[in-house]
C-alpha cells in the first residue's frame, strides 16, 4: 500500500525573530507536525524570491516565509521593504496562474513559540489537503511527452 | 527633422546622432550618423518603433558624448527613467522627436525632456490593456495554462533582455551560475524562473514601451508581464514610472503603512 501523502514544507525565517521564536517552541516542549524544513537567514530583506522559486522546483509542496513583526525589525527596515517585495511577488504569481496559497506569509516574534507552532502545523494541514506540488513538473514533463507523442506520429 | 540633424552634427553639438534609416522600403531601422552628409538617409514616421535609448549603454556610444537621440515619446520616457536612476548624466543628449501635432521638436536639457514627457505621458496601450482584462478575468488554473503554453515556446534567445532599456546590469542573474539561478536549457520551468525573474527585477521600473513583446521571435507577449507589475505597483504604492527625474524606486523604498492582507 503506498504511504500517505507528507507534505514536503521550507520554511524561510529570519534569525532574530520567528528562529527564535522556533527555538523557543522546541525548548518549550510544544510539539508540532515535523514536515517543515527551516532555513535561518538574516533578516526577511534577504529572502530573494527565487529563492522560493528554487525551493518549488526542487520538490518544496508549501512553503513559510516568516520574520520579525513591523517596526521590529533587527536592521529597522527590512522586512518593511520584504513586505513590498512580497506584495508584489505574490500579484507576480497570482498573474502566472500560479498556486500562491502553497506559501504563507507571516509575522512571528521571538516570544511567539505557540504562534510558530501553530503556523507549521495549519501550514501542514491545508498544504497536505492540497496535495503534491506537481504543476511546477509537469511543465516540463507535458512538452516532453508531447514531443514524444509528435515523434511517434512522425 | 533631416535639415536639424544635419546642423545639429555641423554646429558640433552633435558627435553623433542615433536615428532611423529605410531599410530597402521595407521598415524603419536603428543608424547611427556621425557626418551632416550622412543625415539625408533619415526617416522618422509610425513604422519606427524601435526604443533607441537601449544603444546608449554601449560604449562606443558613451564615447561620443554628445549624442543625438532620434525619439518616440516612449524612448523620452525610457531616458526620463534611467536619469532618474543615475544613468547617462555622463552624456549631453539632444532629443529629437515629433510632437502629436507633426511638428519637430528638440529638447537639450533634462528639465526640457521631463517638462515635454510629464505633458505627453503615454497610457498603457489599448491592445496591453484588453489583453490584460481578459486575462486577469480568467480563473487561476487558465492562466496557468495560458502561461505555461506561451513560455513553453521560449528558447531563451534573450532579446528580450537585450531589447530592454533597463536592463543594463552588466552581470545578469542569467548569466550567474554559483548557483545556477536561472535554468540554461529552454525547458518550460527555466523559462517561468526566467520570466518570473525578469519581470521582479522590471518591477517598478519598466516604462511599458512593449519593445520585449514585439522583438520576441516566438511571439511570446513578454510585455503583459511587466505591464501588469506597473500596474499593480502603480495602485499599490502609488508613483509613475519614467514621470520625473527625482522618482523614487518602488521596490527599494517603502511606507510603514504599506498594505496588504495575507500576512499572518
Amino acid at each position: 500500500m503506498a504511504e500517505p501523502f507528507e507534505p514536503k514544507i521550507v520554511a524561510f525565517v529570519c534569525n532574530w525573530c520567528t528562529y527564535a521564536g522556533a527555538d523557543l517552541a522546541g525548548t518549550s516542549r510544544t510539539k508540532y507536525e515535523t514536515n517543515v524544513r527551516i532555513i535561518r537567514f538574516p533578516c526577511t530583506g534577504r529572502i530573494d524570491f527565487m529563492l522560493l522559486i528554487k525551493a518549488f522546483q526542487n520538490g518544496a509542496d508549501g512553503i513559510i516565509v516568516s520574520g520579525c513583526h513591523p517596526n521590529d525589525c533587527h536592521y529597522t527596515s527590512g522586512n518593511f521593504h520584504a513586505r513590498r517585495r512580497w506584495i508584489v511577488f505574490k500579484s507576480m504569481l497570482d498573474f502566472m496562474g500560479f498556486p500562491t496559497e502553497r506559501i504563507t506569509f507571516s509575522w512571528v516574534s521571538a516570544a511567539e513559540g505557540k504562534k510558530w507552532a501553530e503556523l507549521v502545523n495549519e501550514t501542514t494541514d491545508s498544504v497536505r489537503a492540497l496535495g503534491p506540488f506537481t504543476e511546477y513538473k509537469n511543465l516540463d514533463f507535458t512538452t516532453f511527452n508531447q514531443m514524444d507523442h509528435e515523434a511517434i506520429a512522425r | 527633422m533631416q535639415d536639424k540633424a544635419a546642423e545639429l552634427l555641423k554646429n558640433g553639438t552633435v558627435n553623433l546622432l542615433i536615428g532611423f534609416s529605410e531599410d530597402l522600403g521595407k521598415r524603419p531601422v536603428p543608424c547611427f550618423i556621425e557626418t551632416a552628409e550622412e543625415a539625408n538617409i533619415l526617416v522618422f514616421n509610425q513604422e519606427c518603433k524601435n526604443n533607441l535609448s537601449v544603444y546608449l549603454h554601449k560604449k562606443e556610444v558613451k564615447d561620443a558624448v554628445k549624442i543625438g537621440l532620434v525619439s518616440n515619446i516612449a524612448t523620452l520616457r525610457s531616458v526620463m527613467q534611467l536619469l532618474s536612476e543615475n544613468q547617462l548624466w555622463s552624456l549631453t543628449i539632444t532629443y529629437l522627436t515629433v510632437n502629436t501635432a507633426g511638428e519637430l521638436v528638440v529638447l537639450s536639457s533634462a528639465e526640457e525632456l521631463e517638462a515635454y514627457v510629464q505633458a505627453n505621458f503615454p497610457t498603457c496601450r489599448a491592445e496591453d490593456k484588453e489583453m490584460l482584462d481578459k486575462l486577469n478575468a480568467m480563473t487561476r488554473a487558465e492562466r496557468w495554462a495560458y502561461w505555461k503554453d506561451q513560455l513553453s515556446e521560449c528558447v531563451k534567445c534573450y532579446a528580450c533582455r537585450a531589447v530592454c532599456p533597463m536592463c543594463y546590469c552588466t552581470v545578469c542573474t542569467t548569466e550567474c551560475n554559483q548557483p545556477q539561478w536561472i535554468k540554461t536549457s529552454a525547458e518550460t520551468s527555466g523559462n517561468f524562473e526566467y520570466h518570473t525573474m525578469r519581470a521582479m527585477h522590471l518591477g517598478g521600473r519598466c516604462i511599458n514601451c512593449g519593445e520585449c513583446g514585439r522583438i520576441c521571435p516566438a511571439g511570446i507577449p513578454v510585455h503583459l508581464l511587466t505591464a501588469q507589475m506597473n500596474l499593480e505597483i502603480e495602485q499599490e504604492f502609488g508613483g509613475k514610472t519614467g514621470w520625473s527625474l527625482k522618482s523614487e524606486y518602488a521596490m527599494n523604498s517603502f511606507k510603514p503603512g504599506d498594505k496588504e492582507n495575507f500576512i499572518k
